[in-house]
């Protein structure tokens, strides 16, 4: 018997809403994965920003809770607060983690609270057209950057990096990437062990993949990705 | 005086939006009222898109209506989606019948197929069925040819500079001015969506692939190390090309499988019997 698709994906609802070829299906299909291997299906929660990450409410068997701009962590942590036997996965995308909600993940990790951050990188704000986000890296042609990001507004904005300078030492701390989805899935899948048996915060940013704000086809989002990689280096940061 | 509706549906990227801005704006400079709010949903692909249109004499109090006049759709989402905006027995209904299958638009008293997608295809490039579209409407809609096409050069503009395609599109748009309607016998829906998965057995493997799940978007192609798949004739769901899979090179690795971003596409191995 083959199987598609991982067993808590919500059939119902597929084709899903995101665009062809989207980095997002490749992370929740490996995040599917995880959870099917851990078996923690009906005890996981999952809290999604505003953002194309809003667009997965419907995308697991699992319970969901979608919030607003860039307050997915609190609210997943106050969950685990009055709920400490359930597994909180908060899925954001970069600009709801680094722009907006960036405080909220510094003292989530600061504290040092049970709970899975995962941060989807595409570089832009992918569901309103692709305008400039911090991750941006430099001479990279946004909408709003028509003519290369300037090197006066930053390199890239180095998340997992700056969250280790303040995270609790039991925290775990990595960046996967779409590229190598056995890695992705064994890293997510390492997250939420580290929230599951130690009680510790657990962070894992994925490099992702924009085929239609960054107007390539799949051949040149590859090749995009494995640039982005030179910069944004791959493996567990703490 | 005389106010007519239209809705145009169809899947994003049809070219539904500019079809209604070329409409309203002609109507516009002869003098007529208008109004014109596009619909669609919060997903940057893949949404029906929808343009409602009022064009009138007098003055339009409000663009948004509930039943309209002549209704076009291009594919088949997005006549489930207008099919509120339809009176059964009033509205006219002209779809685009090498998409949609003819059983949809039974129920309706006046539906009239045109075969764009396929008289494209054939003729055309396969992109300028919405300028045969358009030329149809501009014919219902009594407009002057030379006027509509002047104002689909502005909006286009930059599309139409290679003088080759100029030229074809131009051609669409006067076979969409000369194309009669189907009435009663529609041609075959051949351009529709697939349906259901495609399992192909080989040696020892088993393929699945669903046309119901899969976006076009080509990664598995590009991942598979060993070139078993390529794009095939049969339309996926965003009516774009779905892959096939070659068994005889097939290793099984199960990349197409690791990388689908859709779930549309797994490969297993089979335990063989009698193994020599």
């Amino acid at each position: 018997m083959t199987k598609t698709m991982p067993k808590c994906w919500n059939m119902k609802s597929k084709p899903h809403l995101f665009c062809p070829g989207c980095g997002h299906g490749i992370t929740l299909k490996q995040l599917g994965n995880a959870i099917d291997n851990l078996g923690i299906q009906n005890k996981t929660t999952l809290g999604i920003d505003i953002g194309c990450s809003l667009l997965a409410w419907n995308f697991f068997d699992i319970s969901t809770v979608q919030t607003h701009h860039g307050r997915t962590t609190p609210v997943m942590v106050g969950f685990k607060l009055m709920k400490p036997k359930r597994v909180a996965i908060a899925y954001t995308g970069d600009g709801g983690a680094y722009a907006i909600g960036l405080q909220s993940i510094i003292h989530a990790a600061y504290r040092n609270e049970p709970v899975t951050v995962i941060v989807v990188n595409n570089e832009n704000y992918a569901m309103t057209g692709g305008q400039m986000s911090p991750e941006t890296t430099v001479g990279t042609v946004t909408s709003t950057t028509p003519l290369g990001k300037p090197d006066r507004y930053g390199p890239g904005l180095k998340g997992p990096e700056l969250i280790r300078s303040v995270a609790g030492k039991d925290a775990y701390i990595a960046r996967s990437s779409v590229s190598n989805p056995i890695q992705l899935m064994s890293t997510l899948k390492k997250a939420l062990a580290t929230q599951i048996e130690n009680n510790n915060f657990s962070f894992v940013e994925v490099l992702s993949i924009c085929p239609t704000n960054w107007k390539t086809n799949a051949k040149a989002s590859f090749d995009r990705l494995f640039d982005l990689e030179k910069y944004y280096t791959l493996g567990e940061v703490k | 005086m005389s106010t007519v509706k239209i809705i145009v549906a169809g899947e994003g990227g049809q070219g539904i939006q500019t079809i209604a801005k070329v409409i309203t704006n002609t109507a516009a400079r002869e003098k007529q009222n208008v109004s014109y709010i596009p619909s669609f949903g919060v997903e940057q692909r893949g949404t029906p898109s929808i343009a409602f249109i009022t064009l009138s004499d007098d003055e339009i109090y409000y663009p948004r209506f509930n039943i309209a006049d002549i209704v076009i759709v291009l594919q088949k989402r997005a006549l489930l989606a207008v099919d509120q905006n339809i009176d059964p027995n009033k509205t006219k209904v002209i779809f685009d019948s090498s998409t949609i299958d003819s059983d949809l638009v039974k129920k309706y008293a006046h539906s009239f197929g045109i075969p764009a997608t396929k008289v494209a295809q054939e003729n055309f490039t396969a992109k300028s069925f919405n300028l045969i579209v358009l030329g149809k409407l501009c014919r219902l809609l009594n407009f002057n040819p030379k006027d509509v096409w002047l104002e689909v050069e502005h909006s286009l503009g930059k599309k139409l500079k290679d003088p080759k395609i100029a030229e074809a599109s131009k051609k669409a748009f006067e076979a969409g001015l000369n194309s009669i309607f189907e009435v009663k016998k529609f041609s075959n829906a051949s351009f529709s969506p697939a349906t259901g998965s495609i399992i192909s057995k080989g040696y020892d493997k088993t393929a699945e692939i669903s046309p119901e799940r899969c976006k076009g978007c080509g990664i598995c192609i590009m991942k598979c190390p060993v070139g078993a798949l390529k794009f095939s004739d049969t339309l996926g769901v965003f009516a774009t090309p779905i892959p096939e899979i070659d068994l005889e090179k097939c290793i099984a690795c199960g990349n197409c499988l690791r990388f689908c971003p859709d779930g549309a596409i797994a490969v297993s191995k089979d335990k063989v019997k009698n193994k020599k």
